[in-house]
């Protein structure tokens, strides 16, 4: 356990640990660029060098390992001139097109300039070195190799935590540039990673792009419903609009976010979101949809079966689950799912492709029901006339649904998800709109956080589970989430 | 005295071997190795490539104990402007490296080797590919060397073209089939190295000597030269000297001496005005600087410069000083491999800032952002590269600002010869 000294602060760190995480355990701030916490070390900035006493020269505080009684200043004349040098350099051939950029605002050049510089500039425009600009590569990212300052750390993500090296440096000298290789497109599934661990404005969103000043967004923090995984997220939002999710890196699910993901909020503000009921093909107002669902589960009665979803909320389960129970009372409900889960590729991607496996458990085991064989062989012995339940649960049971004809109410959020099946269906909030609880593989219980407010008139799916209770003349009412949660485990 | 490593023509095994050649490799073989490194670092030899590091003491930096292969690399990558003395050992002595490395690599426990040549040396990896299958079919390397029980497989690797993979890290790369790019230091080579692998990398003329060291004694190495300098030194002469070339001289030889004695003194006519006595990445000496100086590690180190690689590069009172720097700058550029900001960046913009006082359109304020755009790189870098650009430029300005500023007012060199119309 070496013990070190930076800045005249005193500490005892694990063997192995360097400089610039030394520096940072102590509070101490390190400037770097190609420095990265879950890749390799490169050391090729030169931006976090750092005065070690008995070095004859600047060390680079991302490379140097931690020594017992070293001495390391990063406040010295020496050092400051080392930075206002290297942001000098990454600064000449830079296009300086900040009013353009997507990166401005949470720019590594912008800051480190504002912070270690503010030098009035020596090169003359017309020596710059022309490099690729704004190239489409693959289909979320656009490269721009003129703001690029080589740090390397894509082609470091590519090759480290996706294994499939699809970049590299072209060239050499101040020619340098980022490339595709050969016959490689960016399309590992995980590329806007990149547009994020870029510390400038050289690879950008293609979904982002040009849509927003990032000083504008506010942010929330909130988790992925990509998949089991149930990666923690950040909503990025302004005027009632998302426009980003970024992760929120922790050590216990995700550093990193998958482009699945990142591209969820998307349905939330697409053109087919529903804010209307629809029978059948029709769409018509809400309230005569809801009266026309609610006849129809007053018609078959006896035989209406609920069915749970695992990529539903546990409040909206259990608020399903208790219209089952004590408003239908009828043991015609089932909240069972046995997806396999566990990482699918090595990195975030699960192989339970639903959000709440794990938290649908928790209604079943507060209020039982029956599984799914056994509702699908109830309904396909004519026992059931109705089906409700929420638009990509129905698609696990459709065989059994269009073989019996049996009726289906659903529940979705956007025109694209409306079973061909399905008699009725009927809106609700999505994730980023209400709060709702998800239990992700690991066992996690974590809830998503609104940061945008619903479409006029539309309503949690428990809320309008309460209102279908009160269409259908039962005695069920719901007043709030804990309603519903009302005999489950928390 | 008698040459040690430039004996005539000597690329044939036969002649190599009837003067007394792989006798050494014998003697080294009934030695223990820690014996041979001992006698190494007695000899005082140095290491030839440039930064004169001692060569025993580099042996012995392979853990003791370490698993698994070592390798030991030639670094015959020679492309340091006004160096050629390594091409003149390929080519008339080759034999002489295959033996060193063949003794070398049984004192490392290293039993294949590379020589790593610059692929613009096309004709002397041909001759080595030669001289590599004669000494194998003789039993010289290869599998149980003259019935010894040591292997030493020893190969020719061809280089691509790039100066940076004269670094030997980027050598290292480049031999594993990556891009040339230097390499992030601890670990280092001797622990690390080719292949992950304990691995020393020896210059072509260092590896050169060793036989002569076995054959003769450390101490009778250690005899010729200076007391911190043993040995001799290929040294190559070029620019308007008489007779430019390579010559083979004891460490600590007069500058004045190689000069008038071996290449016959400046041309007609000429005057001696600078010299870059190392290879272009060193310090440039004035003539007065240089006159007195003797050719060793210390008195080059203590006049300000580098003994470096023995590229001595002799600048007459015609040649312009800015135009020379232009040289150098655009090479630099050039060959910078472009994974550290001061030197990516830092090589091109002095390029453009001397390319611009050349052409008359610098300022003199151009002159200290030139100094400055140097001292910024100094020292900053993974590898010495951006020294190697920056000791020039600071050097040059330093010890020739009257002709930096003469440009900077519009008095170039090109204008004063008539070649340029005023406008």
């Amino acid at each position: 356990m070496p013990k070190l000294t930076i800045d005249g602060k005193t500490i005892e760190v694990a063997k192995g640990t360097t400089v610039l995480e030394a520096a940072q355990q102590l509070g101490v701030y390190i400037p770097r660029y190609c420095y990265h916490p879950k890749l390799s070390i490169s050391g090729n900035c030169r931006m976090c060098m750092v005065e070690i006493e008995k070095a004859p020269k600047l060390l680079t505080a991302c490379s140097t390992e931690a020594a017992e009684g070293m001495v390391v200043r990063t406040d010295t004349e020496k050092v400051k001139a080392a930075r206002r040098d290297v942001l000098e350099y990454l600064l000449i051939n830079h296009p300086l097109d900040c009013p353009i950029c997507d990166q401005a605002g949470e720019c590594g050049l912008q800051d480190y300039y504002m912070d270690y510089s503010l030098k009035p500039s020596r090169f003359s425009q017309e020596d710059k070195v022309l490099r690729p600009k704004r190239r489409v590569v693959g289909p979320h990212l656009v490269l721009d190799n003129e703001r690029c300052i080589l740090c390397t750390r894509c082609v470091r993500f590519c090759e480290e935590v996706t294994k499939t090296s699809e970049l590299g440096v072209m060239e050499r000298s101040d020619k340098s540039f980022i490339d595709l290789k050969e016959g490689k497109a960016l399309d590992n599934g995980y590329t806007l990673n990149i547009a994020d661990i870029c510390p400038v404005g050289a690879f950008t969103s293609r979904d982002f792009r040009f849509k927003q000043r990032v000083w504008f967004l506010k942010k929330t923090p909130t988790i992925c419903l990509g998949c089991a995984t149930g990666c923690l997220i950040e909503a990025q939002h302004n005027d009632n609009t998302i426009y980003r999710l970024m992760s929120r890196p922790n050590a216990e699910t995700n550093t990193w976010l998958c482009d699945h993901g990142r591209m969820t909020y998307r349905a939330v503000q697409a053109g087919d979101r529903l804010s209307k009921g629809f029978i059948k093909n029709g769409m018509i107002e809400l309230e005569p949809a809801l009266r026309e669902a609610a006849a129809r589960i007053d018609e078959a009665h006896a035989g209406v079966a609920v069915i749970g979803s695992p990529w539903l909320s546990v409040e909206d389960n259990a608020a399903l689950a208790r219209f089952a129970k004590d408003a239908l009372k009828t043991d015609n409900f089932c909240f069972e799912f046995d997806f396999e889960q566990g990482i699918k590729d090595g990195i975030l991607i699960n192989k339970d492709a639903a959000p709440n496996t794990a938290g649908v458990r928790l209604v079943k085991a507060a209020h039982g029901g029956v599984s799914l064989e056994e509702l699908s062989r109830r309904i396909m012995t004519g026992q059931i006339k109705v089906v409700i339940t929420e638009a990509r649960a129905a698609g696990l049971i459709r065989t059994a649904l269009k073989a019996a004809g049996t009726r289906l109410l659903v529940f979705a959020m956007n025109r694209s998800e409306i079973p061909d099946l399905a008699y009725a269906t009927l809106p609700y909030s999505s994730y980023f709109e209400t709060p709702g609880t998800f239990v992700n593989y690991q066992g996690f219980r974590r809830r998503t956080e609104p940061s945008v407010t619903a479409p006029e008139g539309i309503k949690p799916l428990w809320a309008m589970v309460n209102k279908l209770a009160a269409y259908s003349g039962t005695s069920l009412r719901l007043d709030s989430p804990d309603d519903a949660l009302k005999g489950i485990d928390r | 005295m008698e040459n040690i490593l430039l004996k005539g023509n000597l690329a044939d095994l036969e002649s190599y071997f009837n003067q007394g050649g792989y006798k050494p490799l014998k003697k080294a073989l009934a030695l223990k190795p820690a014996e041979i490194i001992e006698e190494v670092k007695k000899s005082g030899l140095r290491g030839r490539g440039g930064a004169g590091f001692p060569t025993g003491l580099k042996w012995s930096f392979i853990p003791a104990g370490a698993e698994g292969p070592r390798y030991l690399v030639c670094n015959a990558d020679e492309s340091e402007p006004g160096t050629f003395k390594d091409r003149e050992l390929l080519r008339k002595n080759p034999h002489a490296l295959i033996e060193g490395m063949a003794i070398a690599g049984y004192a490392i426990g290293a039993t294949h080797g590379y020589i790593y040549i610059r692929g613009e040396f096309a004709a002397e990896a041909d001759l080595l590919d030669k001289a590599v299958a004669a000494a194998r079919a003789k039993g010289f390397i290869g599998k149980n060397i003259l019935g010894s029980g040591v292997n030493f497989e020893l190969f020719v690797h061809r280089g691509a073209g790039a100066y940076i993979c004269g670094e030997e890290t980027a050598m290292l790369e480049s031999i594993e089939g990556f891009k040339g790019l230097p390499r992030l230091k601890p670990p280092f080579p001797a622990v690390k190295g080719l292949f992950d692998c304990p691995t020393v990398i020896n210059n072509v003329e260092t590896l050169a000597a060793v036989p002569a060291i076995i054959d003769k004694g450390a101490g009778w190495y250690a005899s010729i030269g200076t007391p911190k300098s043993s040995g001799t030194k290929l040294f190559c002469v070029s620019g308007p000297v008489n007779r430019p070339g390579v010559y083979e001289l004891p460490l600590g030889t007069p500058f004045r001496d190689l000069l008038e004695k071996n290449c016959g003194g400046m041309k007609e006519g000429k005057k001696l005005k600078a010299v870059i006595p190392g290879g272009s990445s060193v310090p440039v000496l004035t003539a007065e600087e240089v006159w007195g100086v003797k050719l060793d590690y210390e008195a080059l180190a203590l006049a300000g410069s580098m003994l470096g690689s023995g590229g001595v590069i002799i600048i007459d009172d015609s040649q312009c000083m800015i135009k020379l720097l232009g040289v150098l700058a655009r090479f630099y550029h050039h060959e910078s491999c472009g994974q550290c900001t001061p030197c990516r960046e830092g090589c091109g913009w002095i390029e453009k800032l001397v390319n611009r006082l050349e052409d008359g359109k610098g300022s003199p304020a151009d002159i200290d952002t030139l100094y400055s755009v140097a001292e910024g790189m100094l020292g900053r870098t993974i590898c010495p590269l951006a020294d190697a650009m920056a000791m020039p430029v600071m050097s040059f300005v330093k010890k020739f600002r009257g002709e930096f500023e003469a440009h900077a007012k519009g008095n170039t060199c090109a204008r004063r010869a008539g070649r340029v119309l005023e406008d």
